[in-house]
């Protein structure tokens, strides 16, 4: 690099150096010798090297019709040089240079953070083609193309694993402090690191269309948004530096005392008022996005900071969402032998397994999560023992489809196969269709759900039973008793949460026993109990009556509206769904809840250091105003006080860069 | 025709500054969207490639004695 170039690129540097020299060097020749003229002499020059390129920015500002501080300084030093208070010209053109000179410095550090996690994904990726495996530019790999992932290597596109199988490290996407496994089916990230094992990757999003670049894309845009607090400070700036000016005028007109009117002009801009706001957010926000987090915006991370009462979703959110067919045993039984069904399932009077299997038929056309995992323990009860090795075939065979079905919103479904009818559901769905209960089920049902399960019945029934009247007709043959296990994470962050003096609940749509158990599980402070999906929203509106700041955390998908309800909403496993990111206030890009008191806590540290920010800034104006005004504080002493508290506010800001 | 660019400003000092660059920006003749931002300081211009391009905008940005990047 060559001199010109270094100049143009460190001039701002440079610049503040040959003042800061000029400055002292014109102090010592005035101080030590009784050389004036030539100690005035080198100020004035100090003034003018500093303030060459402050005038020039002035002159744009006055340009753009903005009276701004690089106009008012550069006022206050030609006037100084004009009554000859050269020391004070010299001192203020230097302290300003160096000011803008470190703010800009550190404001270049949370400007560049984000670029940083970009840094993260690979320029060149590893692609199959024509049988070879060939190095190309990594926003050259085409969708659909297989691209060859070695242990150690980061991921340089968004796609599917195909072949292999390793551990992942997703934490710069998704901020997960453990490794994830990866094998075939699986989805991986670009910007994520691959342990130990090959992989062979189909690409579904490459170059500037990978979740990584979007999400620092929402990043920066959450960044942008002005917070509440910052639109306020700007519109009192605007009329801040107006009503300085005329104090000084004023002041003027009064005591004749230029240099106390100078003085007021170089404090005359809220510098430390208007930037410590955005400082503060902008480095939560990055810190955030570093850790799997994404707050979208000052406005948001403002009212997060308020949250004292967080409402979680059970399922998918404290649990894993995966619902199974127990495998546990309830504490009447024995422990049965290990052959199929899983003890799960209960006939009554009736074959286990053929109980399972009226239920698989049922709701085989379901989509409701229950429903899987009635259909997965049906297909591994009819494949297990390894009979026939063709098992999946078998287990088609033995489920057919039924001859129609219907869902009954949060009861169950009602299916027809064979001249039958089939009831899988809850107690209210089986009072509806008259089939009673007998005491041996009901005393079952109350034993699995104390356990925390979701107990489903299964009653049979002709198909020619009229249903407009309750007839009793329809017989229970069994019960299949769901697991829905709890997040490993969940029990530590409602306790994280509750150390932070927030109050937890968990909204869910099961019946009273399950959620009691499950609560107590996971050491909620409250539940609510079988509430519809719209009751889930009344409840967060009530709560928020009562005067709490709430947060609802749920998957941003199903939950969309009682999210969209709460104060904040929290959306989980955000990286691989935009709608989540749509909803959501606050994402959590891993699909679990490790993050939540993070971004809780972060959120209240926000708020502080904003509210600390402003309060320096304040404090710093009343100071310099009344030390002004009592002739205390001059032209130096001001600027030295004003970048001082510029600076602090951005230092103070950056410690959440940190947190 | 409106084609857009792009710049990151990494040392802006003071949320003026960076309004103070987006008003000379605006002025530029073919220039139609300007948004600057202090906070993260990104840039982003639209304008019309036959009246202007964005080497002009880069030197209009240093005039005011800030360093554009390509973002």
């Amino acid at each position: 690099m060559n001199v010109t170039q270094y100049y143009r690129n460190h001039r701002k540097a440079v610049v503040t150096a040959a003042s800061g020299l000029l400055y002292a060097g014109g102090w010592s020749l005035g101080y030590a010798t009784a050389a004036d003229t030539a100690s005035a002499f080198v100020l004035v020059l100090a003034a003018a090297v500093g303030g060459y390129d402050v005038a020039k920015r002035a002159y744009y500002e006055l340009r753009s019709r903005t009276v701004g501080i690089k106009t008012l300084v550069t006022l206050a030093a030609v006037g100084a040089i004009a009554i000859g208070e050269y020391w004070e010209a010299a001192a203020v053109v230097f302290l300003f240079s160096l000011g803008s000179y470190l703010e800009g410095r550190t404001m270049r550090k949370t400007r560049t953070a984000l670029q940083e996690l970009l840094e993260l994904t690979p320029t060149t990726a590893l692609v199959r083609r024509d049988g070879d495996v060939v190095e190309v530019p990594a926003g050259d790999v085409a969708e659909g193309e297989t691209v060859v992932v070695k242990p150690g290597a980061k991921v340089p596109v968004d796609g599917e694993v195909v072949d292999g199988e390793s551990a992942v490290n997703q934490a710069p996407v998704t901020g997960e402090s453990a490794p994830v496994p990866k094998t075939s089916g699986d989805e991986v990230y670009a910007g994520t690191v691959n342990q130990d094992g090959a992989l062979d990757v189909v690409a579904t999003g490459t170059g500037a269309d990978t979740t990584l670049q979007r999400i620092v894309r929402r990043v920066e845009e959450a960044q942008e948004a002005q917070a509440p607090t910052e639109q306020f400070v700007d519109r009192f700036a605007r009329y801040y530096t107006p009503a300085i000016i005329l104090l000084a005028v004023g002041a003027y007109a009064l005591t004749r005392d230029v240099l106390m009117a100078l003085t007021l002009l170089v404090i005359g801009c809220p510098g430390a008022l208007v930037i410590g706001p955005p400082v503060s957010i902008v480095s939560a926000i990055g810190n955030a996005a570093r850790k799997g987090v994404l707050l979208k915006g000052g406005e948001h991370l403002e009212r997060a900071g308020k949250i004292d009462l967080v409402a979680f979703d059970k399922t998918g959110t404290l649990t894993s969402g995966e619902a199974r067919v127990a495998s546990t045993p309830s504490r009447e039984e024995a422990v049965g032998d290990a052959a199929s069904p899983p003890v799960g399932v209960r006939g009554f009077d009736y074959d286990d397994a053929e109980a399972l299997r009226l239920a698989a038929i049922a709701e085989k056309k379901s989509e409701h999560h229950l429903a899987d995992a009635i259909l997965d323990a049906a297909r591994g009860a009819a494949t297990s023992g390894g009979v026939r090795p063709d098992g999946g075939a078998v287990a088609e065979e033995r489920i057919p489809d039924p001859d129609d079905f219907e869902v009954v919103a949060g009861s169950g479904v009602v299916a027809h196969h064979d001249g039958r009818e089939i009831i899988v559901g809850n107690r209210a769905l089986l009072d509806e269709c008259g089939v009673t209960v007998p005491d041996d089920v009901a005393a079952h049902v109350r034993e699995r759900e104390a356990a925390g399960e979701t107990a489903v019945h299964v009653a049979l029934a002709d198909e020619t039973t009229d249903r407009s009247e309750a007839t009793g007709d329809g017989t229970v043959v069994g019960v299949i008793a769901i697991r829905d296990e709890l997040r490993e994470t969940a029990p530590r962050v409602v306790q994280e949460l509750q150390a932070a003096g927030v109050r937890t609940v968990m909204l869910t749509g099961d019946n009273e026993r399950t959620a009691r158990t499950v609560a107590e599980e996971v050491g909620i402070d409250d539940y609510r109990a079988g509430l519809l999906p719209a009751e889930k929203q009344a409840a967060i509106e009530a709560f928020r009556e009562d005067g709490h700041v709430v947060a609802m955390v749920g998957d941003g998908i199903n939950d969309a509206p009682s999210l969209a309800t709460a104060d904040i909403g929290v959306a989980m496993g955000a990286a691989g769904t935009d709608t989540a990111i749509e909803t959501a206030d606050v994402a959590l890009m891993a699909d679990d809840l490790e993050r939540l008191p993070y971004a809780v806590e972060l959120s209240k540290a926000t708020r502080r250091n904003v509210l600390q920010n402003v309060g320096i800034a304040v404090l710093t104006v009343v100071l310099l105003l009344s030390g002004v005004l009592t002739s205390n504080v001059h032209l130096a002493g001001g600027m030295l006080v004003h970048e001082g508290s510029v600076l602090l506010v951005i230092l103070n800001g950056m410690r959440l860069l940190q947190y | 025709m409106t084609e857009t660019t792009q710049f990151r400003v990494v040392d802006f000092d003071c949320p003026t500054c960076a309004s103070t660059v987006e008003r000379a920006l605006a002025q530029t003749s073919g220039v139609e969207t300007v948004e600057v931002h202090y906070t993260t300081g990104r840039v982003e211009i639209a304008y019309d490639p036959d009246v202007t391009e964005p080497g002009d905008f880069q030197t209009t940005i240093e005039n005011q004695g800030y360093t554009p990047q390509p973002a």
